[in-house]
């Protein structure tokens, strides 16, 4: 079974193409802010003696972006790693249990997490939890954390009930 | 749920081709649940990936990161390893030692493992796989060659060490400086001993004339300017090392634009790639921390101290003994799991024992370098599969053994000539 | 009955003062008081960051923690009180104070909800330190690019004039020795501890510290309440003011050695009475900012302070 020989597998490759484009794009403006931020603090700071407020918040805020904005196109490419030195040599219909299975335990999981990270977020939602400097938020983005692992979840169980083929990583 | 079992499990699922992230989390969670309960276990999960993808230490992964992909985006990467390749084509196995040399020279900006090796790894692997070295020492080399992050200094690992143990962290910099060497040393020897091993892993081209060799280096005046601009930002104390790696990327930016090749696409490709790395990392790093409380719960190192006392081995003995105890942990924890975890236990013992802690914190970061290139969680040859997702994991894993001989060689030098250690902070 | 375990979640060094002088102490005493029905199990690591121990120990993950109430902004604010400029004349007089008016006026908001509070305490008077900057008069301090503690330290850090830096406490040393920062507020202890003696030569000292940071102890609220009634009793009878004093007492030697350290090495200038005034002045944007938050929280901020001042004088006098 390799992918684009069937039409549920193209419309799989045309999403995943796409899904890599906005990812792209999305973790693509996180990292420049990321890089942006440090320049203006060091600069900030040397410069004009007034570094950027709050800026390691703002790094630990962005890094967290990229995290959990990366994760849905990652799961959607099978792209988390796993050693393949037994399930290589599977074929046929032993292939397809295994991969199921691998999928299946990552939809429990992801849906653990993010329900977990929803209750996080509820809990220092509850009395508001902010960053130390800026006061910013912080249930708001367990909460998109959260929302993001579940749309992962979402994205893998599908793989495994449609049983589309193991992604690879390519192009945008 | 013992730990054994949990072990036994984590390792089954693991061959059985759970995503490695998500095998760490399950098996953590049922050894949590039957040790703490079900609901105190869930919580922890939004704990962990909350508080943990929020970490201002983990952020130089991605930064660095980031600027390895721009150095080989604008084209410096490429540059650089056609120098060295004029300048070493026909010494056997010259671009893996250089790659080790380069990595040794990341080491000295960068105080991670793993920024170290997704950097080079980015920069160096292409090269050599250009110049007709096989997926397995090249990526064997950068691998181990990147482990040398935390021990060259500075390290965020040496500095963890000396909060715990409330050591002086200037003279733990000092000592780290010339077993770092010594790293170098052995593993431009295991190169050798790969290649001996495996000799079809290279071809042997014909020595280049002076002439061909002198233009092939005038490419590096791009990475020079790079590596001095964040080595000289850290050491004249204009910015952190972990600012360095937010400065070193915008740097890398900036070189790219200046040789006009930030191109939309490659940009985006660049940017989506860093990202990609980061993430499958960082939930590698949340399952861990998740598993190592499973393991600290558990009570694995009261039952490894209480082993320890009973065998009552002597200095010499217990120290070899915790050889064997930090190579079968570091086959299964990251290595900031195992800092945490082992040091508190271990450090009352040996000092006990009349060892220099200055001289143990050294000994603990060789062993712990250890564990990112054993398999089967060894976090330097995860980065090398995202960089090269098509060479198998367990290739790398055979291609680091040399490595890891001589990484095993270096501790048992260290412990018979602890001078090698102790020499340069004693004299500072 | 049945053996009771408290499992403790430690983010500390062990030879750090919170662990060694006072959670140490605590748990030999809980196993003494109840007969050894309760013993406390110190785990080998932590099991989250330093700002994760106030809900691991709400959620049960552990069943006893310490921490910074800082660390998490927001949750708590009734704490800022014990941190203010010129609290502080020891650590025990603060923290004694500071537990009676958390006793009396600040339990009733139940900021600490889901767990049971053992203690809550503040360190010893902070101050300032450099790298050889000169800190007298005030107005040397201006540009100094100084390593802030949290909300009021950085706030302070703006009336005198400073560049405030974050860094997480581990990271300070990078921050100081790379010339990042040239200044830190710290208290006597954590100079050394954190391996910054060789890197600090002058400090400003003022009457009462120029700051301080407050800390919790907490147990899980279903943990305590699964207890017996005589267990219960006996942890109560070492927890609450008696663990309160262990503390003050715990960080004001822990100062004492960290003073007998950095003396030959730090030249200390003591704020005079010009320069007392101009901080004074300094610091009113931070007791308003407090009263605000008290405020908000329905407490009436003048009658705390008021007490709080009282009960210090109180136990200074014993
Ligand atoms: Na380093
Ligand atoms: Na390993």
């Amino acid at each position: 079974m390799s992918q684009g020989t069937t039409g549920v597998g193209h419309r799989a490759s045309a999403l995943r193409r796409t899904f890599r484009l906005i990812t792209a794009v999305l973790t693509g403006v996180l990292l420049l802010a990321l890089t942006g931020v440090t320049l203006v603090d060091v600069v900030g700071r040397y410069f004009f003696s007034r570094p950027l407020s709050g800026a390691s918040e703002m790094t630990e805020l962005l890094v967290m972006a990229v995290v959990f904005t990366g994760l849905p196109a990652i799961c959607l490419d099978d792209g988390h790693i796993t050693v393949d030195l037994f399930t290589a040599k599977l074929k046929g219909t032993a292939e397809t249990v295994q991969v199921m299975l691998a999928r299946l335990v990552v939809v429990v999981m992801l849906g653990l997490i993010s329900w977990q990270l929803w209750e996080h977020g509820a809990r220092i939602g509850a009395w508001g939890e902010t960053t130390v400097y800026l006061r910013f938020p912080l249930a708001p983005v367990a909460r998109a954390a959260s929302v993001l692992c579940a749309l992962s979840a979402a994205i893998v169980l599908m793989l495994a009930v449609l049983r589309l083929p193991k992604g690879k990583s390519g192009d945008i | 749920m013992d730990w054994p079992i949990g072990l036994v499990v984590l390792l089954a699922l693991i061959f059985a081709g759970v995503p490695i992230a998500f095998a760490l989390s399950a098996v953590g969670l049922v050894g949590v649940i039957s040790i703490i309960g079900l609901d105190p276990a869930l919580a922890m999960f939004g704990q962990i990936y909350f508080d943990s993808g929020r970490s201002y230490t983990l952020s130089v992964v991605p930064l660095f990161l980031l600027m390895g992909n721009f150095i080989v985006q604008s084209g410096i990467a490429s540059e650089l390893y056609d120098a060295a390749n004029a300048w070493l084509r026909h010494r056997k196995g010259g671009l893996a030692m250089a790659t080790i040399v380069a990595c040794a020279g990341f080491a000295s900006v960068c105080g991670s493992s793993l920024a170290t090796t997704a950097t080079m790894g980015r920069i160096s692997l292409p090269a050599m796989r250009r110049y007709g070295y096989s997926d397995r020492l090249a990526a064997a080399s950068v691998a181990a060659g990147g482990t040398l992050g935390i021990l060259i200094p500075p390290s965020v690992i040496l500095v963890i060490y000396g909060i715990l143990t409330q050591q002086d962290i200037g003279k733990l910099f000092l000592a780290g400086l010339l077993p770092g060497l010594i790293g170098v040393i052995f593993y431009i020897v295991a190169v050798r001993l790969s290649l001996w091993l495996h000799p079809e892993d290279l071809g042997r081209p014909e020595k280049l004339p002076l002439r061909d060799r002198l233009r092939a280096t005038r490419g590096v005046s791009g990475a020079l300017v790079l590596f001095v601009f964040v080595l000289g930002g850290i050491y004249i104390g204009f910015f952190t090392a972990t600012e360095a790696a937010g400065m070193g990327a915008g740097g890398a930016i900036l070189i790219t634009a200046l040789r006009g090749k930030l191109g939309l696409r490659n940009t985006l490709e660049t940017l989506f790639d860093t990202a990609k790395t980061t993430a499958v990392m960082f939930f590698i790093l949340f399952g861990a921390l998740y598993f190592l409380n499973y393991v600290n719960l558990s009570g694995l190192t009261t039952d490894l101290r209480s082993w320890i006392d009973a065998i009552d081995a002597g200095p010499t003995g217990v120290i070899l003994m915790l050889i064997v105890l930090f190579l079968i942990l570091g086959c299964l924890l990251e290595s900031l799991s195992m800092i945490l975890l082992t040091v508190p236990v271990l450090f009352p013992i040996v000092s006990g024992l009349g060892f220099d802690p200055i001289w143990f914190g050294i000994f603990v970061v060789v062993a712990t370098e250890l564990s990112y290139i054993t398999p089967p969680i060894g976090m330097n040859v995860f980065v090398m599969r995202i960089v090269a997702p098509e060479i198998p994991l367990e290739r790398v894993f055979a291609g680091v053994l040399p490595f890891v001989f001589v990484d095993i060689l270096r501790l048992l030098l260290l412990i018979a000539v602890p001078w090698l250690v102790l020499v340069i902070p004693n004299s500072m | 009955s049945a053996q009771t375990v408290l499992r403790v979640s430690n983010w500390l060094p062990p030879s750090h003062p919170i662990v060694k002088d006072i959670v140490l102490p605590w748990a030999a005493a809980v196993e003494e008081a109840t007969d050894g029905r309760v013993t406390v199990q110190m785990l080998d690591a932590p099991l989250g960051p330093p700002p994760a121990h106030f809900d691991l120990a709400a959620t049960g993950a552990a069943d006893v923690t310490f921490g910074v109430n800082g660390y998490t902004p927001g949750r708590f604010s009734l704490n800022q009180i014990a941190e203010l400029p010129f609290l502080t004349p020891s650590s025990e007089a603060l923290s004694v104070a500071y537990w009676r008016v958390y006793e009396k006026m600040l339990a009733e908001k139940d900021e600490y909800k889901g767990v049971k509070v053992l203690a809550v305490w503040g360190h010893g008077p902070g101050m300032l330190f450099t790298t050889g900057a000169e800190v007298s008069p005030l107005s040397k301090l201006d540009g100094l690019k100084v390593r802030v503690a949290g909300k009021l330290t950085s706030m302070l850090a703006e009336q005198m004039k400073m560049v405030s830096v974050q860094a997480p406490s581990p990271k300070t040393y990078e921050v100081l020795s790379g010339g990042v920062a040239d200044a830190i507020y710290f208290p006597y202890e954590s100079v050394p501890f954190f391996k910054l003696d060789s890197l600090l030569t002058k400090a400003l000292r003022a009457e009462g510290g120029l700051y301080n940071v407050s800390f919790f102890m907490v147990m899980n609220q279903a943990k305590f309440d699964g207890l017996s009634d005589e267990d219960k009793a006996a942890i109560d009878g070492v927890s609450g003011e008696a663990l309160v004093r262990i503390a003050g007492k715990a960080w004001d030697a822990a100062d004492a050695t960290g003073h007998d350290i950095l003396e030959s090495t730090v030249a200390f200038h003591d704020a005079s009475e010009a320069e007392m005034e101009e901080l004074v002045a300094m610091s009113q944007p931070l007791y308003d900012a407090v009263a605000a938050d008290y405020a908000a929280k329905g407490v009436d901020f003048d009658a705390a302070l008021e007490m709080l001042k009282a009960e210090t004088a109180k136990v200074l006098q014993e």
